[in-house]
């Protein structure tokens, strides 16, 4: 039999856009800061992709990254957005987008859970 | 931490500053015309504040604070008014250095700001009560 890995799948894209919720607020409250650099996270395919190999920590003086941590990065450029006087280059009409893309797929994931979890109570049932 | 109570606390802390801003834009707009009371004294000075992002430790997010709290080092507006008590000699008297339509302007882009981090506040609430909710629904 297959193991099931929608659970896993599930909880890994929940991680993912918390993390990016995480990435977002902190982009809109620097919206008026100077020289700051909006972020984002890493696309979700490539985190799919990732093959998981981490540096051990065999001792508690080694450093760890931790996830949220490993996904971050500073976007470049994007397309029509100017940098402002003041070197920030928070475009806030584009964050607001993000939230909601985060929100959407947030809850296609957890509508997704729920069915399953559903699904699964019903073969266990007598 | 997990990333939406940090989401929380960084939408917090920007709630924060834009408060404060919009604090230091009232006590300008407040003081426009506050001049000095004797004759050839310094009018109130214009205020300006300005953000620096911090790393927060524990969860790696960029929370706001404020920098510093300064002064606009801009000359004063010059009146001829000899009937007030700061006036000098000609007749002059000293005027804060506020524009009140920059003020305006200002205090408009705080309250965008703020309600964009309202907004982001509401958004993280509802993640986290949907991941909840996870754990009712099914029967």
């Amino acid at each position: 039999m297959q193991p099931i890995q929608l659970f896993e799948l599930a909880s890994r894209q929940a991680q993912w856009l918390t993390v990016r919720q995480n990435v977002v607020a902190g982009n809109i409250a620097n919206a008026s800061t100077p020289h700051y650099k909006a972020k984002d996270v890493k696309p979700f395919e490539s985190v799919l992709q990732d093959s998981g190999f981490q540096m051990a920590a065999t001792n508690k003086a080694h450093f760890t990254d931790s996830f949220a941590a490993s996904q971050v990065a500073e976007v470049g450029m994007v397309d029509g957005v100017q940098i402002q006087q003041s070197g920030n280059t928070v475009a806030i009409e584009q964050e607001m987008m993000k939230t909601g893309e985060i929100k959407r797929d947030y809850e296609l994931s957890a509508g997704l859970v729920k069915a399953f979890h559903r699904m699964m109570l019903m073969t266990v049932r007598k | 931490m997990d990333p939406l109570t940090s989401a929380l606390k960084v939408s917090a802390s920007g709630l924060q500053a834009e408060s404060t801003r919009l604090r230091v834009v009232s006590e300008n707009i407040a003081n426009a015309r506050s001049t000095g009371d004797v004759p050839g004294a310094d009018p109130y000075r214009r205020k300006t504040i300005s953000f620096a992002a911090e790393v927060d430790r524990a969860s790696g997010a960029s929370l706001v604070e404020i920098e510093r709290q300064g002064t606009d080092d801009s000359d004063f507006n010059i009146e001829f008014d000899p009937g007030n008590p700061a006036a000098d000699e000609k007749g002059m008297v000293k005027l804060p250095n506020v524009n009140i339509l920059v003020e305006m302007a200002d205090m408009r882009e705080a309250n965008r700001a703020y309600e964009a981090n309202l907004q982001t506040i509401k958004q993280s609430r509802d993640l986290i009560s949907q991941t909840i909710d996870l754990l009712r629904a099914s029967q």
